[in-house]
C-alpha cells in the first residue's frame, strides 16, 4: 500500500512525504494463579503516513487498510488527513533521506516464528512447574510476535524487514496475613529462549524469593546500596530521559549544555545499539528510513551524543541518530533500542546469555558491612524525574549485613540524585543482564541514602 | 453490522461466543511550548471475540480470544477463537455468572460533536489555554498541552442474545506548565476529563492558569520536611488515593484463585473507621467511567465497597462472580477492541462523611500538620503505596500556612485507611484525563470522587537528608 500512497502523496504534498506499513501477528499464552487460562491471537495492521507541504509536517494513520495490500480506497482519506494536519502545522525544515545501504541483520527467527501454540504451552507449563511451591501462586505468560514492517519515503529511501520477538515473564506471589509479597522476573529476545535462559530465570526468582521469605529491620542512613539491573532503572530513567535530543532542545535537559564534558564516573559508558543480534529492539533501519547503528551516548563518563528523529534533529540542526520510532497514530518520536551500560571490565561479554544463574548481588556483597540491596522500587518514573532527584520506598530490597544478605526488609526509602551518584560509582558488578531492552550489571553506591519508615 | 455478527456468531461450534467491534474517529492537537507539535486525525477500527468450550469429561476449554484490525477476517477469527479455546484444558472449568440478556441502542449526550468541529478550531481552543499557562509569568519556560477526542461507534453481541450499539464520546484536556529558575524546576498540572463533546471543554482557562501560577509560586517554596504529620487529603488526592491503593484490591480477579488474597480480602473484614465508606458506581451520570453496559454486556451499577469501614464487597466479571459464589457487577472492561475484558473500576469514590463537617473542622485541632494536594503521580504495590501530591501546604495551629512541595505520600495502605479519623461533607468527582493501567490495558477511562479526608498520621516525604 506505501508505494500507491507516496505516489499519490509526491502529487499533493510538495515537500515530498514518508509512510511506514507495519502488520503484527500475536500468539500469547497465559497461565493465571498456577493454571493456563487463555489462549490468544491478534493480527493488526495500519499505515502511517507523514507530509511536508508549504514546509509544514503533518502526519495521519489509520487501521483501515483492507485485507492484504489493497486499500486504494483508503490511501486518499488517509493522505487528506494528512495535509490538513499539516496545513496547521509550524514549519520544519525536514529533509527525508535519501537512499542508503542498510547493515545486514537478522531480525527473524523462523524457529520463532513457526513454534505452534502446544511448544508456548509447553514453555509455561516447564516455567510453571519448576516455579511451584507451597503457599506460592504463580502467573506467567508467554507472548510471540511476527511483525512485517515496511517504510519508505518520495526521497526513494526504502526499507522492509521481517521480524520475530518472544517474551516470557514470570511472577510469583506470597500473601502471609497482610504481607504480600511478589517476585517477578521476564525475559525476551528475537528467538525461542534456550533452556539455560529459562533456567537461568527461575533460579533468578527463586534465589530472590528464599531470601525474601525471611523480614528484617530496615537500616537507616547513609550506607553502601547495591542496586540490581532491575533495580537499576530509578538511576538510568533520568539519564536517558537526558540524553533525549527532544530534552536537549526542550531546554529541560540536565545534561543538555555538558556534550565532551566528564560528568560520571570515567568507568561508565552507554551505548545505544540497534544492531544487537537477537535483540527484539534491534532493526536494519528506523521507521523514518534512517540505518540503524550503533551509538555512543555517554564514553568513560563524557556526554557523547543525544539520539535523534529526523524532527527533533532538523529542530536542532543536528543529524538523526536513527531513533525516530512511530506507532500507526501520531508522528515520530526519538526512542531508544537497547541501551547497554559497560564498565572498563565487561566489555567483551556484552549481550551475550548466560550460561549459570547469576548470584543475588553480582559478585558486590563481601564487603559490606551493613548495607542495602535494592531490586525494585516504588514509583519509578513519576514526579520530576529528569531532575535526577528520587525518593522512593523499596517494592523489593534485602538488607546486607556482614557481607551476606540477612533478609528482606520493608518499610524503608531510598533517596539521592541520580547524576550526584554515577558521579561515584563504586563498584560494577559482574552480572550483567538484559532487563527488557537495558543491559546493564547491579552496581554498588556508597552512601546512599536509606531511611525507615 | 449487527446482521453480521450474529452470522458470525452463528458459525461458531464453541458454547459461548462474544464479539465487540469498534470503529473510532479520534483527533489529537499537541502543544509544547508555543509551538504546535501535532495536530492529528485518525481511524481506528477492528474487532474481537472470545470463545469457550465447555468441552467433555473433567474441565473445559480455556479462553479463546482473537483480535484483528480487518473486518474481513471476522468469520476466520471467529474460528480462530474457538480452536483456541479448544486447545487449552481448564480444570476446573470456566463458568460464568448469568446474566440476563439485553438489547439496547445508545447514543450517550455527544453535547456537541466532535467529528463536526475543524481540526483548525480544536488548534484555537487549545492555544488559548496553552497561551493561559505562558502568559502567567517568564517563569514559564516550557508548556505542554494536549487536546484529545474521539467518538467510538461499538457494536457488542454473544451467544446467549445480547446485542448492543453505542456510541460513546469522549475527550480530555490536559496541561503541564514547566516553571524555572536557575537550577529549580516545578510543574503544574492541570487534566480535564469527560465522557462528553465539544460544549464541555470550553471556558477552562482558568483552570491553566492557575496550575502554571502555582508552578511559579513552588519555585520559592520551601521542600517539606519529612515527617510523620496529621495529614488532610484534597478531593483529588483523596481519590486517587482511594482507586490506587484500595481499589485495585477490591477488583475480584485479584482474589478468585489465590487463598491467601481471599482471606486477606474477606467479606467482613475492618478496613477502617466507622466514618469511612467506599464504592465504585459505572452507572453514576454524566462521568468518564460511566457507561450503560460494561465489555460483557452486563448492566453497571452503584457497588459499595467498604461500608461503616466494613468490607462488604468487590468488582466482578461474569467469571470472577461465578467463582466466587457472588454477583456481577459490570466491572469486566477493556480499553478497545485489541484487549480482553478484566476487571477493573469505573467511578471509585470515598462517599461524603455525614456528620456535615467540613475542610476547616478536620484541621481545627491540627497543631503541625501538611495538607496534601493534587496528584503528580501514584504507585501501588499492593500494600504498599507512594504518591505524590502536585503540591503542599502546612497547617499550623489549625490554620492553613505555607506552600510546600515535593510532598510524597507513602505507606502501607492498612495502617492508613485505619488511620482515617474524619471525612468532610465536600464530596465531589474528579473529572480528570489520563487513566488507569492494568494488564497492559492502559488508559482505560475512570473517575475518582471523594471529599476532603484526614488521616490522624502518615509518612510524608522521603526523608532526603541534604
Amino acid at each position: 500500500m506505501i508505494a500507491r500512497l507516496l505516489e499519490l502523496a509526491q502529487r499533493g504534498a510538495d515537500g515530498g512525504a514518508d509512510a511506514l506499513w507495519r502488520r503484527v501477528e500475536r500468539t500469547t499464552v497465559a497461565f493465571e494463579w498456577g493454571r493456563l487460562k487463555a489462549a490468544a491471537s491478534t493480527e493488526e495492521a495500519g499505515v502511517n503516513l507523514r507530509v511536508r507541504h508549504r514546509g509544514r509536517v503533518g502526519v495521519a494513520g489509520t487501521t483501515a487498510v483492507g485485507g492484504g495490500d489493497a486499500g486504494a480506497q483508503h490511501a486518499a482519506p488517509l493522505l487528506e488527513r494528512a495535509l490538513a494536519s499539516a496545513e496547521l502545522g509550524e514549519e520544519v525544515d525536514l529533509v527525508f533521506p535519501p537512499p542508503a545501504s542498510l547493515p545486514p541483520l537478522t531480525t527473524f527467527f523462523a524457529r520463532a516464528a513457526d513454534a505452534s501454540l502446544d511448544h508456548l504451552i509447553e514453555i509455561g507449563d516447564s516455567l510453571l512447574n519448576r516455579l511451584a511451591r507451597e503457599g506460592c501462586r504463580v502467573n506467567v505468560a508467554i507472548d510471540r510476535e511476527t511483525t512485517a514492517t515496511r517504510v519508505a519515503n518520495t526521497a526513494g529511501a526504502a526499507g522492509e524487514y521481517r521480524a520475530t520477538s518472544v517474551s516470557v515473564s514470570a511472577d510469583v506471589w506470597r500473601i502471609a496475613g497482610d504481607d504480600v509479597l511478589v517476585v517477578s522476573d521476564g525475559l525476551d529476545g528475537g528467538d525461542l529462549p534456550s533452556d539455560d535462559a529459562l533456567a537461568t530465570l527461575v533460579a533468578s526468582i527463586n534465589a530472590r524469593l528464599d531470601h525474601a521469605l525471611r523480614i528484617v529491620a530496615p537500616p537507616d542512613g547513609a550506607m553502601p546500596v547495591i542496586f540490581t539491573p532491575a533495580g537499576l532503572s530509578a538511576l538510568m530513567l533520568p539519564v536517558t530521559q537526558a540524553l533525549s535530543g527532544k530534552a536537549v532542545l526542550q531546554g529541560i535537559s540536565p545534561l543538555g549544555a555538558k556534550r565532551g564534558e566528564q560528568v560520571f564516573d570515567a568507568r561508565l559508558s552507554l551505548t545505544d545499539d540497534a544492531l544487537r543480534l537477537g535483540r527484539p529492539g534491534s532493526r536494519p533501519l528506523d521507521d523514518e528510513c534512517a540505518p540503524s547503528r550503533t551509538t555512543c551516548l555517554v564514553e568513560r563518563g563524557v556526554v557523547h551524543r543525544f539520539i535523534y528523529d529526523l524532527e527533533t534533529a532538523a529542530r536542532a540542526q543536528a543529524q538523526s541518530t536513527g531513533h525516530g520510532q512511530r506507532g500507526i497514530f501520531g508522528k515520530p518520536v526519538p526512542a531508544y533500542t537497547n541501551v547497554i551500560l559497560t564498565s572498563d571490565s565487561d566489555t567483551q561479554r556484552v549481550g551475550a546469555p548466560h550460561a549459570a544463574p547469576l548470584p543475588l548481588g553480582g559478585g558486590l556483597l563481601d564487603d559490606i558491612k551493613d548495607g542495602l540491596l535494592v531490586d525494585e522500587l516504588i514509583g519509578v518514573g513519576q514526579g520530576n524525574v529528569i531532575g535526577g532527584a528520587f525518593s522512593h520506598p523499596v517494592a523489593l530490597a534485602y538488607r546486607i549485613e556482614r557481607g551476606e544478605i540477612t533478609g528482606r526488609v520493608k518499610d524503608a526509602a531510598v533517596a539521592g540524585n541520580a547524576y550526584e551518584l554515577w558521579k561515584r560509582v563504586a563498584t560494577f558488578g559482574a552480572d550483567a543482564r538484559w532487563t527488557g531492552s537495558r543491559w546493564a550489571p547491579s552496581v554498588l553506591f556508597d552512601g546512599v541514602s536509606v531511611a525507615r519508615r | 453490522m449487527i446482521d453480521r455478527l450474529a452470522a458470525a456468531l452463528r458459525r461458531s461450534r464453541a458454547d459461548y461466543v462474544e464479539i465487540r467491534v469498534e470503529r473510532t474517529w479520534s483527533t489529537a492537537v499537541t502543544f509544547r511550548g508555543r509551538r504546535l507539535e501535532s495536530a492529528t486525525a485518525s481511524e481506528d477500527q477492528g474487532g474481537f471475540v472470545r470463545a469457550l468450550h465447555a468441552g467433555g469429561g473433567g474441565g473445559g476449554g480455556g479462553w479463546g480470544v482473537a483480535s484483528f484490525t480487518s473486518l474481513d477476517r471476522l468469520d476466520a477469527m471467529v474460528d480462530r477463537a474457538g480452536e483456541l479455546s479448544r486447545a487449552v484444558r481448564v480444570d476446573p472449568p470456566i463458568r460464568l455468572a448469568d446474566v440476563a440478556p439485553h438489547h439496547a441502542d445508545v447514543q450517550l449526550d455527544l453535547d456537541g460533536d466532535v467529528r463536526g468541529v475543524s481540526l483548525a478550531e480544536k488548534k484555537r481552543l487549545l492555544q488559548a489555554y496553552n497561551g493561559a499557562m505562558l502568559g502567567v509569568s517568564d517563569r514559564i519556560v516550557d508548556t505542554l498541552a494536549v487536546y484529545r477526542d474521539e467518538v467510538s461507534e461499538y457494536w457488542y453481541v454473544n451467544s446467549q442474545g445480547t446485542v448492543l450499539h453505542e456510541l460513546r464520546p469522549e475527550v480530555t484536556l490536559s496541561g503541564t506548565a514547566v516553571a524555572r529558575r536557575d537550577g529549580t524546576i516545578e510543574k503544574g498540572l492541570e487534566s480535564i476529563g469527560l465522557r462528553r463533546g465539544w460544549k464541555s471543554v470550553q471556558d477552562k482557562a482558568a483552570g491553566f492558569r492557575e496550575v502554571a501560577e502555582r508552578a511559579v509560586q513552588l519555585l520559592d517554596a520551601p521542600m517539606v520536611t519529612g515527617g510523620t504529620y496529621p495529614v488532610i487529603l484534597d478531593p483529588e488526592l483523596a481519590g486517587v488515593f482511594i482507586h490506587e491503593a484500595f481499589g485495585h484490591l477490591s477488583e475480584a480477579d485479584f482474589v478468585y484463585e489465590n487463598p491467601q488474597a481471599r482471606e486477606m480480602m474477606t467479606v467482613g473484614r475492618r478496613f477502617g473507621k466507622p466514618v469511612l465508606n467506599v464504592g465504585d458506581n459505572g452507572a453514576a451520570a454524566g462521568l468518564r467511567g460511566t457507561l450503560p453496559f460494561d465489555d460483557e454486556g452486563t448492566p453497571t451499577q452503584d457497588t459499595t465497597l467498604i461500608k461503616d469501614g466494613i468490607l462488604v464487597g468487590r468488582l466482578h466479571s461474569r467469571e470472577t462472580a461465578a467463582a466466587m459464589g457472588e454477583r456481577p457487577t459490570g466491572n469486566a472492561r477493556a480499553i478497545s477492541f485489541r484487549h480482553a475484558p478484566i476487571v477493573r473500576m469505573t467511578n471509585t469514590y470515598i462517599a461524603g462523611g455525614r456528620g456535615g463537617e467540613t475542610f476547616e473542622d478536620l484541621i481545627r485541632d491540627v497543631k503541625l500538620g501538611v495538607y496534601a494536594c493534587g496528584a503528580f503521580g501514584g504507585q501501588t504495590m499492593l500494600e504498599n503505596f507512594s504518591f505524590t501530591a502536585a503540591y503542599g501546604r502546612m497547617i499550623r495551629d489549625g490554620h492553613v500556612a505555607e506552600l510546600v512541595k515535593d510532598v510524597v505520600l507513602a505507606g502501607n495502605l492498612f495502617q492508613t485507611l485505619d488511620r482515617i479519623d474524619h471525612i468532610a461533607a465536600d464530596f465531589r468527582w474528579n473529572q480528570m484525563g489520563g487513566g488507569c493501567g492494568k494488564g497492559g490495558q492502559y488508559p482505560l477511562p475512570v473517575t475518582e470522587g471523594a471529599p476532603h479526608v484526614r488521616i490522624e498520621e502518615a509518612l510524608i516525604g522521603g526523608d532526603v537528608p541534604g
